[in-house]
């Protein structure tokens, strides 16, 4: 337990791992309630439902066309070497070749977590916004 | 100068590392404040602090740190008491709780899981348990793609379907990981994963556990699971024993 436990961390990127263990800093543990908390100002964001995401027109339009060029021949988790499901995952924005629709929506809350953060750490006064994923990035690597 | 806290542990808990530094710019010094047989890890109170990256990761790795060397209760980010007498006080007046959740937890660890679908699998497996999707997708191809509102109700089936899975999978993955774990504690849902549960792990069989993730891993192709541990027992500190697993993931997956 000596490290930061990314060791085990599947897949993800060390950032993502970073931000499911603060996801529990924040989220979990013992409350003494004689005792004062800080103010967690927004970190409600944690909590916004990326399910909306799923249930837009856009992914609706997205999924069909990806449907339309699924292969249903091949096996069930062939790796996305299929150059047009590449094609079309990367151009809809999604972060990772490897990443569609529904991880690229946790990469987006977890961006935006990052980004409140910043924002509390930059002082600044205006509310932080959740699909400013790129620049918060971007920041995010400066640090 | 108020006191922050960051975890109790019982007074005979090993001597902490010399150089671990707490919260704060600069890090504030680390103590450890005994009480009877109990013991709270502390330091002062930065002025102004809020939950900034740098420290938040400054509490977990102090509590990585103590949780290394001995069970510990670890606090939420944020816990700050007026000052040392008063956790000292809270210590004294809660001895016998928290004295039982450290023989509870002791020798036990937190693995935290998280999965998402990998899209185009899943999309694959709603396709193949789905004749009118695969129908509707056929039609689709066969006109060039389909009108705007041919895939629009292609892609709204599409996207339901995968939400039932979602519970489904959710379901899925706790069944397979609870029976190496002592415990599970389902974390909040909906935040860009389809589940998040801590397990509770006997730490002499962590090895078990990961074993059972890697076989989900195999078994759920369709599925990205995160896992982040050993980490001190956020999720199991508060409670007595934690409900059994399964209880709030919804519909029943049957193992695949």
């Amino acid at each position: 337990m000596t490290v930061v436990p990314a060791q085990t961390s599947g897949g993800g990127g060390g950032s993502s791992g970073l931000y499911d263990v603060l996801e529990l800093v924040l989220d979990r543990g013992l409350v003494i309630d004689a005792f004062v908390r800080v103010s967690l100002v927004g970190i409600e964001i944690l909590k916004i439902d990326v399910r909306v995401v799923v249930a837009s027109v856009d992914t609706y339009l997205r999924f069909a066309e990806a449907c339309n060029r699924l292969d249903l021949e091949a096996g069930p988790r062939k790796s996305p070497g299929l150059p047009e499901i590449v094609g079309e995952v990367t151009e809809s924005g999604a972060r990772g070749k490897s990443k569609g629709a529904l991880s690229g929506a946790a990469q987006t809350v977890s961006e935006a977590f990052k980004e409140a953060r910043e924002e509390h750490a930059s002082e600044s006064e205006s509310r932080p916004k959740a699909r400013r994923a790129g620049s918060a990035r971007r920041r995010e690597e400066r640090e | 100068m108020s006191t922050y806290v960051y975890g109790i542990v019982s007074a005979s808990h090993p001597a902490l590392p010399e150089d671990l530094s707490g919260v704060g710019d600069p890090p504030r010094e680390i103590r450890v404040l005994k009480a009877g047989e109990l013991a709270a890890i502390v330091s002062d109170a930065p002025e102004s602090l809020r939950p900034k990256r740098r420290d938040l990761l400054a509490h977990q790795n102090v509590l990585a740190e103590v949780g290394a060397a001995g069970c510990v209760l670890p606090m939420r980010f944020g816990n700050a008491a007026p000052d040392d007498d008063a956790v000292v006080a809270v210590l004294d007046e809660r001895a016998e709780h928290y004295g039982e959740r450290l023989r509870e937890l002791d020798g036990k660890v937190e693995y935290n899981v998280k999965g998402s679908h990998v899209e185009e699998a899943v999309l694959r497996r709603v396709m193949s348990e789905n004749a009118e999707l695969r129908s509707l997708a056929e039609a689709n191809r066969k006109a060039g793609g389909g009108s705007y509102d041919d895939k629009i109700r292609l892609g709204e089936l599409v996207a339901a379907a995968v939400q039932a899975r979602e519970a489904e999978d959710a379901a899925a993955v706790v069944r397979a990981l609870e029976p190496a774990a002592a415990a599970v504690s389902e974390g909040p849902q909906s935040t860009g994963w389809l589940v998040n549960a801590s397990f509770l792990v006997v730490r002499d069989r962590a090895e078990r556990f990961l074993a059972a993730v890697e076989q989900a891993r195999e078994d759920l192709p369709h599925l990205e699971l995160r896992v982040n541990g050993p980490l001190p027992p956020y999720s199991f500190v508060e409670l007595g024993p934690a409900e059994p697993a399964g209880t709030a993931t919804g519909a029943d997956a049957g193992a695949e």
